[in-house]
């Protein structure tokens, strides 16, 4: 486990006047359980877009899987699986024909994609409804559809964007359960976005991000002993000088 | 490419317009509205009644409105798919814009190519126009290649308008200078020089001129069959076609188009 899932060298992201990302220098290692916290507007999705080649960098490096995400495009977005923050799901669709979906737009052949839509709908408890048009679920089903959907080419990076934005205290439980799951099965890496401290504990690795800029780095035991703290928050309150984001979502 | 992709892409959008089936009825219903509002009016100021009744004259015209109606407003689910955060699923998958912007245009293609036979097969026995094998055949050509012109252009415009409702707007303003000037109501030819030039720059134009050729021909010594030559047609369509998806695909590239709509509303 030396190889770098995502290597970062001054990765930067400016929206005309407004600097969203500044400069990022960042290495999530391969089967890392990596935490990208702060508050809205720090520049954590900017972040995950830039890994996802859906943003092209205003300066710096970034390679992803080994793959540059500005020549190689194509190869970071096949090896990654990104749960974006809202749903992306054809609400008009069912569940499985909005995975059958994804499966050809990723272009695994009928045959794989079948039984492998199978084993996801049964571990996500969604095969009843399965038949059921998007519209129709809960917010936690949805969830669930976008996550099998992310992992539904087998990536060996999977990115969640605030993933539990909106939901009520059960799903949460039942997503972290899956993706605790997930990693033991698989050793897949994942790079999680939050501005709820709380779910960042579990992670192997945190970054905190202010404004554009890393503010803090470490594990989540180390980065409460530099800071004297005994918590995670009050990490992040040293940090960002502001508190937590009282709202869901955003 | 990803011949994978692209059938996905097709084939999600079949399945989604099969099941709107309000709009479904409104495709096949549009014409005939046209065929007996529109049709009598005009058959009454219509010069040319001795050589050609004026519904017949108009049917080239109203398959072409059908294929307009299909192919370019099937563009409307590239913008509802940016609202509801489904083209950022498709943007993030392992395919090249171009995949993309082809499977699109493929798909309101089908739509439109689909819409119009079914039109077709309704309308031609009311009007007692009767295609030779070759003028259906050619009928068919032409209204795959108006379907990938319009696909293509209808495609341009969602890729640059963000909101659905800007969308509706402009396509409006699209729509009828569009019909009008396409020669499915009256011949291009009539017109002075300027209106002339605006029309063959119009896909329409070719798409319909097509039909005629098609559809027409018995009365083409009369002047009511295609204007322009058949391969003109042909290659007009065409050039339309892959200038539009070229543009579709670089503006489905570029920048802002996932994440101006990701990051709208965050600082």
């Amino acid at each position: 486990m030396t190889t770098a899932a995502i290597d970062a060298r001054g990765l930067g992201k400016d929206f005309g006047a407004i600097r969203a990302l500044d400069q990022l220098d960042l290495e999530v290692r391969e089967g890392e359980f990596f935490g990208l916290l702060g508050p809205n507007g720090a520049g954590k999705t900017t972040t995950v877009h830039l890994f996802a080649t859906l943003l092209a960098p205003s300066r710096g490096t970034a390679r992803v899987a080994g793959h540059d995400v500005v020549r190689e495009g194509l190869s970071v977005r096949r090896s990654i699986g990104l749960v974006f923050q809202d749903t992306t799901l054809d609400r008009d669709l069912t569940i499985t024909e909005n995975l059958r979906f994804a499966a050809r737009l990723w272009s695994l052949p009928e045959r794989v994609a079948r039984p492998r839509i199978d084993v996801l709908l049964r571990q996500f408890e969604l095969l009843e409804r399965r038949d059921d048009p998007v519209r129709t679920l809960s917010g936690g089903m949805r969830r669930a559809v976008d996550i099998a959907r992310g992992i539904l080419h087998q990536p060996r990076i999977l990115f969640l964007d605030e993933p539990t934005a909106g939901l009520d205290p059960r799903a949460r439980r039942s997503l972290w359960a899956r993706i605790r799951a997930l990693r033991a099965e698989s050793g897949l890496t994942v790079l999680l976005t939050t501005h709820y401290v709380e779910e960042a504990e579990p992670c192997d690795r945190v970054a905190v991000l202010d404004r554009g800029r890393l503010a803090a780095l470490g594990t989540p035991a180390e980065l409460k002993q530099a800071a004297g703290v005994r918590s995670l928050e009050e990490v992040f309150l040293a940090h960002t000088g502001h508190p937590l984001a009282e709202t869901d979502g955003g | 490419m990803s011949a994978r992709a692209v059938y996905g892409i097709v084939a999600r959008e079949f399945v989604r317009f099969l099941r709107q089936r309000g709009r479904v009825l409104a495709s096949i219903g549009r014409p005939f509205v046209w065929l007996v509002f529109a049709g009598a009016g005009f058959a009454a100021v219509f010069t040319g009644r001795n050589q050609i009744d004026y519904r017949v004259y108009m049917a080239p015209g109203l398959l072409g409105m059908v294929v307009m109606f299909g192919s370019l407003l099937a563009a409307l689910s590239t913008v509802t798919d940016r609202e509801a955060g489904v083209l950022r699923m498709v943007l993030v998958a392992p395919i090249r814009r171009s995949t993309i912007a082809l499977g699109k245009t493929l798909g309101a293609t089908l739509l439109g190519t689909a819409q119009a036979l079914v039109v077709a097969g309704l309308l031609l026995p009311v009007v007692h126009l009767r295609p030779t094998l070759a003028g259906a055949l050619l009928g068919l050509v032409a209204v795959v290649l108006s379907g990938l012109a319009l696909g293509a252009l209808g495609l341009v415009l969602a890729a640059s308008i963000r909101s659905i409702e800007n969308f509706a707007g402009v396509m409006n303003f699209v729509i009828f200078p569009m019909l009008f000037l396409s020669g499915a109501l009256y011949p291009v030819r009539h017109l002075g020089v300027v209106l002339r030039a605006v029309a063959y720059a119009n896909p329409l134009a070719y798409g319909v001129d097509l039909l005629k050729h098609a559809l027409l021909g018995a009365w083409a010594e009369a002047g009511y069959g295609g204007e322009l030559p058949v391969l003109l047609d042909c290659v007009a369509l065409a050039v339309f076609a892959i200038v539009g998806l070229a543009l579709a695909a670089s503006l489905l590239g570029r920048e802002g188009g996932v994440t101006r709509t990701a990051l709208r509303g965050r600082p």
